[in-house]
């Protein structure tokens, strides 16, 4: 009976944790940047993230290691280079939608969330308009941003011969089910 | 007892569930993300290196598939001593080897090279191929990659012992081991044997199998830019004992930048050659008569692949 009751406790306690979240553990991003020489694209599809939308409260977290580039060469880069990743892995956003999105009820509402955008270690406060959507249940939510180099210190050198854009477009999608432990 | 245990455990659990209600604080969904991304420390560990190889010695990075690395690698004549000086604007009238070679990668850890060298015209085809590969979380803490060579001097140099075809080839095996330590430090130390079918140079007594080991580093100064230092150490009683002519062990340190695509390396070494195959059997100068000479290498890496991108 003791034990009973302290598995009991053990899952509400753990449920609790979720509370009314709403998980993705395979979000996609995708970064595009117009080059002279040639046109950079990668694609991550291991972005997590999570929504609460009691609170509003949104998490997005890309590791960034995690994007795959055309040209292999690129991605290390990428990685070594620019978004130093050994020493920043994950790009992140935490924040809040601002409206009030109605999970019982299907339809799609555009919103804005207000948060903290962290690329390459240093954050900045943003807000970014994007995309829910309510279907069944299930939520989806889209936005498509732009990300400039300066404003997270990704310094491009003059002595590089693919010239690197200073914007980044930067597209996300997530397909959210209801959190169950 | 026991059962007054239980209901206090069933009164706290409905008390909890009745807490779901209230609004998340913002530590859970942060615990919940934590929970849900991978930690990445299981990554491989990439860049260990720039280039696949730094002024002597191979590096543990291959070519990537389908990726075609076009190598220029010279070395001057000597700076300073009886060859040097400004009548030779420091060496830089001479070349004592120039190199030009390709290197090809046929899957993302099998690489295939070949190349020339102008030090006794040698030709060089080997394969290079990573065995491990350094994981973040130590589980693997260093990188392997063995490399295979076979030598073919096409052309008689200075002799005509080349009569028995098969004495115009050599073989190098390696086995390069790799640690980059941290974003800025690298090292790598490497075994390899060396076989000549003709013991080359060709002087009575010399040994056609040569033991030897590389011990190379790269120190990042900035992002770009860091210093690279080799040296090697034949494991040869002919060379050691020799008095005429005198070997030493080919060292060299240089400054790497690297500018997308391109690694290019400007350096001062001993050594006259710029393959194994030569510069472990038959190094000749040494630092301090003023025997060292300015060498620089391009590389550029072309990209023929496209990876499978499935955008959305």
């Amino acid at each position: 009976m003791k034990y009973i009751a302290i598995v009991l406790l053990a899952w509400l306690g753990a449920s609790q944790a979720g509370g009314d979240s709403y998980v993705c553990k395979n979000a996609k991003v995708s970064i595009f940047s117009k080059a002279p020489l040639e046109d950079i694209s990668a694609l991550s599809g291991k972005a997590v993230s999570v929504y609460n939308p009691a609170t509003g409260e949104l998490v997005f977290s890309v590791p960034v290691r995690s994007f795959v580039f055309e040209k292999s060469l690129m991605q290390e880069h990428f990685n070594e280079n620019y978004m130093e990743s050994d020493k920043y892995p994950n790009a992140s956003f935490k924040g809040r939608i601002l409206e009030k999105v109605d999970v019982s009820k299907d339809g799609t509402y555009t919103v804005k969330a207000a948060g903290v955008l962290d690329v390459h270690g240093i954050k900045q406060n943003r807000t970014i308009e994007g995309k829910v959507q309510v279907n069944k249940g299930r939520l989806k939510l889209s936005s498509e941003f732009i990300v400039k180099c300066k404003d997270h210190q990704i310094d491009i050198p003059r002595l590089v011969f693919q010239k690197i854009a200073e914007n980044i477009q930067v597209k996300i999608a997530a397909d959210y089910s209801r959190y169950q432990k | 007892m026991r059962k007054c245990l239980s209901l206090f455990m069933l009164i706290l659990s409905s008390l909890l569930t009745l807490a779901q209600d209230a609004p998340a604080d913002s530590l859970s969904a942060d615990s919940l993300i934590n929970a849900l991304s991978a930690d990445g420390k299981d990554e491989t560990v990439i860049a260990a290196f720039k280039s696949t190889r730094l002024i002597l010695t191979p590096t543990s990075e291959t070519m990537r598939k389908k990726d075609l690395n076009f190598m220029v690698v010279h070395r001057f004549g000597d700076v300073a001593g009886k060859d040097g000086g400004s009548r030779t604007l420091w060496g830089l009238d001479n070349s004592s080897d120039i190199y030009i070679g390709f290197e090809y990668g046929l899957s993302d850890k099998l690489d295939i090279s070949f190349g020339r060298s102008k030090f006794e015209q040698l030709l060089d085809l080997g394969f290079k191929y990573k065995v491990l590969e350094q994981k973040g979380d130590g589980s693997m803490p260093f990188a392997l990659t063995v490399i295979a060579q076979m030598g073919l001097k096409p052309y008689e140099v200075s002799t005509n012992v080349f009569d028995d075809y098969t004495n115009r080839l050599s073989y190098f095996y390696q086995a390069v081991f790799s640690r980059k330590f941290s974003s800025r430090f690298s090292l790598v130390a490497a075994p390899s044997f060396l076989r000549n079918n003709l013991p080359f140079p060709y002087l009575e007594g010399n040994e056609k199998n040569i033991f030897s080991v590389s011990v190379a580093g790269r120190l990042k100064v900035t992002k770009r830019m860091g210093i690279v230092a080799d040296y090697v150490h034949p494991f040869s009683s002919f060379r050691k004992d020799s008095k005429s002519p005198e070997f030493y062990a080919p060292s060299a340190i240089g400054i790497e930048v690297e500018t997308g695509g391109h690694v290019f390396t400007v350096n001062l070494a001993n050594a006259q050659a710029i393959s194994p195959i030569n510069y472990i059997a038959d190094t000749e100068s040494k630092w301090t008569k003023g025997q060292y000479r300015i060498g620089f290498t391009i590389t550029r890496v072309f990209s023929f692949g496209k990876k499978e991108q499935n955008n959305y």
